[in-house]
């Protein structure tokens, strides 16, 4: 108890420190007060009693120390009243603290912000637990080059996978969908789903916030189950607790809501936010997703659970068993297929794709905030050079070195403290603003955020910047020589050449690290260039493109499917303003999901070249022309192709090129599937041109189109009974006025054939380009203004160093000038100064921008990373603003008075 | 100087504090020169300290609470901080007078067993 209260006292006293002081101060007073009215009893003089009073009470100084030794922590104590100094002497300088304060803020607050988008996606486990047990299997099909996303499998592929591994505690399939959600009196609204077998929601094993979820049990009995996700609970249920059980229609068939996930849940871990599962239903396949074509089609996932104990690696090898039996089975139309069963964890299947560029955007922060640093403590050299006579002066007074230290480190961490606070502020706005500017290709943009590992981060960041910039200065202070200094009377004139150097060399590393970033984000700018200077192979201004998707309920017969896109296509026609209107089963600029195999007529293919993928593309109406892609040769699709007319197919220049190469493809022949796959041949009408079906910078697909009518007949043995066509996809409209002025006509449109139908999504194509580009416009952006950071800082950093070397030898130049030195030579010394600075950090930059190429090469296109254009200019920037920085300076040096010369300070 | 040094007591960690809680339970309330004089007198000046050594003491026993110091004056009307003991103080001397005898009880038994 004492003990406590004493602890408490020590620590609260020096924040009571004067008035402690002034009554030690009385006490000892009035002790000495009484020690000489006893001497002076005693008969000694007055001059005597004074001096053996002192005497008899001993040091005062060492009494008072001792009291506050005693009252107090020694260190903390000391430590306080160095902040308290400091503080004064920081407010006595508002402009220095100010910038200090806000360079640091803002190199903080950037990293802090960057940092949280690595947390957040990267470095934080899976929200589920145990998620390090938790892997993805798939197949990789050998010759396929299918590299998007992770490996996939088929239905028979999870049936088989799930039935005969013994590695998973749980394992399940999964799949996207998209439905029409209605049924509770709202509006139809298109929904983001998956299916999922009920093993997934066990291995993942997060429990439902209400109700409960399917289990496998319920997936093979096809229950009508659904589970919702928090938001679709909140927005379209308005989080009423009492949804559990009631009904609700998916694409017109009834389902019965059974649970609702927590807030936080969040799978198929997908990148962005737009396309997040609103709800789940079992996986339930249907009989027809184990025959014919959907048994070789690779569009499921799979996720499960680690045995304990079992490695990845095993897991995989007990997989590859399963894999080789179920090729073994496979039916005779696709036996020469190879697969190869694929085991990796969910963490890097989920994050691996978004590494390079969180990366990137880490490292050009990282970069920023060094230069912040340097800048930092090149400020607070210059402060500690003014303050050397100040130094000088209490070294001889006794002050120990790490006294000096000690108060130079705090100076420094005070101000980086108040940079640590603006850049938590600065970030915590950031990502409020920002989040939604991420590109979608992150995956867990919702768990971006600040949270405590995040704040630790920019606390310490705080330290470490503090320490660091408060050590140059540091040791500037202690080898400052105390002779030295008194002597030169104040003039601080030849002295200093340390500091000089140690100044120089930060500004030459600011520099340095400033072009690497500058020549980055040259090549980005250039690459976004390049980029928006590619053909893209169709015109995108004045088009409309409105995704839909008939739900199979009523449009059950492809006849049914052919009306209503016969009418929707004929009022679109109809339209004023429209000029020709098509559909086309996938939308360029939009992304596409890897393609089929196809087997061209009379290509022989080198051995072990694998499959001949292309995407294949159905089409109807005029897409061709609505979307403004070019036909090269041939004719495009007439009325005449439809059902049962001979199979025709328009292919793009890239498929004709690498199939048919320098001669005329129209007349050519090909068929889907592999040699041994027995389907109709169909015969090449017309060559259009490439098309982008991702972003500019993406590959060129090898494409073929057919009209929609023609695929059941094409797919031979793959075709499966019932198999529906153009009931989903994308229809396009060419327009004559803008757009966008189209689009409530193209809704009512649609509401006249089906009054419930809505558009999945409606955007102009210009839209969707620009969607394509936003990925790589985000890191272009960031990169640069990282680099404009970078510059600047740089610039100032020049600037001051030029400027406080001229201060120190303005006398020197009035001695010059006093001696006849041109005023233009003295300019001239002083911008050859700056520009010695500039050239040595611009060679090191350029080492560095060499080396740090690799990293950046997978972020360019279309231009070398030792693009010399790039690298050139980005060296004459810096030098000129270099030596702009310096002309200030030199301009106030060659104005020196020559009476100063004389006159001394 | 030195060998002055050498022949006065180095003072053991707390006894000053017990001597100076003795003294002020005895005698009233008292300034720092007055306890002072009193350490003189009782250790026949074996105790030679700076009048200045009291403080760090005064400062230790008023955070624990064992002493208070209040401003008033002295006899012949100079201002002066007298010291008195609290109840916790009395408490504390109380257990730190026991302690101190069993622990001198104990040196005194091992001194005589060696000698």
């Amino acid at each position: 108890m004492k003990a406590l209260r004493r602890l408490f006292l020590r620590i609260s006293s020096p924040f009571s420190n004067e008035e402690t002081e002034a009554e030690l101060d009385r006490e000892i007073t009035a002790h000495l007060a009484l020690l000489e009215d006893e001497f002076l009893s005693k008969g000694m003089s007055p001059e005597e009693a004074r001096r053996a009073a002192r005497r008899a009470y001993g040091g005062v100084e060492q009494a008072k120390q001792r009291h506050r030794d005693e009252r107090s922590y020694p260190g903390l104590a000391q430590t306080l009243q160095d902040i308290r100094y400091t503080l004064r002497q920081l407010r006595r300088s508002p402009g220095f603290t100010l910038t200090a304060v806000l360079m640091l803020g803002l190199g903080i607050g950037a990293t802090t912000a960057i940092f949280s988008i690595v947390e957040g996606v990267l470095l934080r486990p899976l929200p589920f637990p145990d998620s390090e047990h938790l892997v993805t299997l798939g197949d990789i099909l050998e010759g396929s080059n299918y590299t998007s996303g992770g490996s996939s499998v088929t239905a028979p592929d999870i049936r088989n996978y799930m039935r005969e591994t013994h590695s998973f505690t749980h394992l399940g399939g999964y799949g996207g969908k998209s439905f029409e959600l209605s049924g509770n009196d709202d509006e139809p609204q298109p929904v983001h789903a998956s299916r999922m077998n009920g093993e997934v929601f066990s291995a993942l094993g997060v429990a439902p916030m209400l109700g409960r979820v399917f289990t496998q049990q319920e997936d093979d009995q096809r229950q009508p189950f659904v589970v919702l996700s928090y938001s679709l609970w909140r927005s379209r249920f308005h989080g009423d607790a009492k949804v559990l059980g009631s009904k609700i229609l998916l694409d017109r068939k009834p389902y019965i809501i059974i649970g609702v996930m927590p807030r936080n849940f969040e799978f198929p871990l997908v990148p962005g936010h737009v396309n997040q599962s609103e709800l789940w239903v079992p996986m339930s396949p249907e009989p027809w997703e184990f025959l014919a074509g959907a048994a070789a089609s690779w569009n499921l996932r799979m996720v499960g659970r680690l045995k304990p104990g079992v490695t990845p690696e095993q897991a995989q090898s007990d997989a590859q068993r399963v894999a080789i039996e179920t090729m073994r089975n496979y039916p005779a139309y696709m036996s020469s297929l190879r697969i190869h069963a694929d085991v990796k964890g969910l963490q890097e299947d989920t994050i691996a794709r978004a590494r390079p560029l969180v990366r990137t955007l880490f490292f050009a922060v990282i970069v920023v905030l060094l230069i912040a640093c340097a800048n930092q403590a090149g400020l607070l050299l210059v402060r500690s050079i003014r303050r050397r006579r100040e130094i000088a002066v209490r070294l001889a007074l006794g002050a120990r070195a790490a006294a000096l230290l000690r108060q130079t480190v705090i100076e420094s961490m005070i101000l980086s403290l108040g940079g640590g606070v603006v850049g938590l502020a600065l970030a915590g706005i950031a990502l409020r603003v920002g989040l939604n500017l991420l590109p979608q290709t992150l995956p867990r943009i919702r768990e971006i955020g600040l949270d405590w590992t995040v704040v630790s981060f920019a606390l310490g960041l705080v330290l470490l910047t503090g320490f660091f910039c408060g050590l140059a200065p540091a040791f500037a202070a202690i080898q400052t020589s105390v002779n030295e200094t008194l002597k030169e009377g104040g003039r601080t004139g030849s002295s200093g050449s340390g500091h000089t150097r140690l100044r120089s060399a930060l500004v030459v590393g600011e520099i340095a690290v400033a072009l690497i970033l500058l020549t980055a984000s040259g090549l980005l700018l250039r690459s976004f260039e390049k980029m928006r200077s590619v053909d893209m192979g169709f015109q995108s201004n004045h088009t409309l493109a409105a995704s839909y998707s008939l739900p199979g309920k009523q449009y059950s017969t492809q006849p049914q499917i052919d009306t209503f896109n016969q009418r929707l296509l004929d009022g679109l026609r109809q339209l004023p303003g429209a000029e020709s209107a098509g559909i086309t089963g996938l939308l360029p600029a939009s992304g596409f999901a890897g393609g089929i195999s196809i087997l061209p007529e009379g290509y022989v293919s080198s051995k072990g070249a694998g499959l001949h993928m292309a995407v294949s593309t159905q089409v109807e109406g005029d897409p061709f022309h609505a979307l403004g892609i070019r036909l090269l040769r041939g004719r495009l699709f007439t009325e005449a192709d439809r059902e049962g007319s001979p199979l025709v197919a328009i292919v793009n220049h890239k498929l004709a090129e690498h199939y048919w190469p320098g001669e005329d493809p129209i007349g050519k022949r090909l068929r889907r599937g592999m040699p041994e796959t027995s389907t109709p041949w169909m015969t090449v009408v017309g060559e259009v041109d490439d098309v982008k079906m991702a972003s500019a910078d993406s590959q060129t697909p090898e494409q073929f189109y057919q009209p929609a009518t023609q695929v059941v007949a094409s797919e031979g043995v793959f075709a499966s009974t019932d198999e529906l066509m153009a009931n989903y996809g994308w229809i396009v409209l060419r327009t004559s006025v803008p757009p966008e002025q189209m689009e409530n006509a193209m809704r009512a449109v649609l509401q006249k054939i089906d009054p419930q139908l809505v558009f999945t999504k409606m955007k102009t194509l210009d839209q969707v380009v620009s969607d394509s580009e936003a990925p790589r416009r985000f890191n272009t952006v960031l990169i640069s203004s990282f680099a404009i950071a970078a510059v600047l800082l740089g610039v100032l950093g020049i600037y001051s160093v030029i400027a406080f070397t001229v201060a120190t030898r303005e006398q020197e130049m009035a001695i010059r000038m006093a001696l006849g030195c041109e005023r233009s030579r003295i300019l001239q010394l002083v911008l050859a100064s700056g520009a010695k600075l500039a050239a040595v950090g611009c060679t090191l930059g350029l080492l560095g921008a060499v080396a740090v190429s690799t990293l950046l090469r997978s972020f360019l296109f279309g231009v070398s990373p030792f693009d010399p254009a790039v690298l050139g200019i980005s060296v004459a920037v810096m030098l000129l603003l270099a030596l702009m920085a310096s002309l200030l300076p030199a301009r106030r040096a060659s104005l020196t008075d020559p009476m100063l010369a004389v006159r001394g300070e | 100087m030195p060998s002055k040094e050498k022949e006065s007591i180095q003072l053991l960690q707390g006894t000053l504090d017990l001597i100076v809680l003795r003294t002020l339970s005895t005698m009233g309330p008292q300034h720092a020169y007055q306890i002072a004089t009193r350490l003189q007198q009782i250790s026949d000046s074996l105790l030679n300290l700076n009048q200045g050594t009291l403080y760090p003491a005064l400062v230790r026993l008023e955070q624990y609470g064992w002493i208070k110091g209040t401003w008033g004056k002295t006899g012949n009307n100079r201002e002066a901080k007298f010291y008195a003991i609290t109840k916790a103080g009395e408490k504390a001397l109380g257990e730190e007078t026991e302690r101190w005898r069993k622990m001198a009880g104990l040196v005194e038994r091992l001194l005589l067993e060696e000698s």
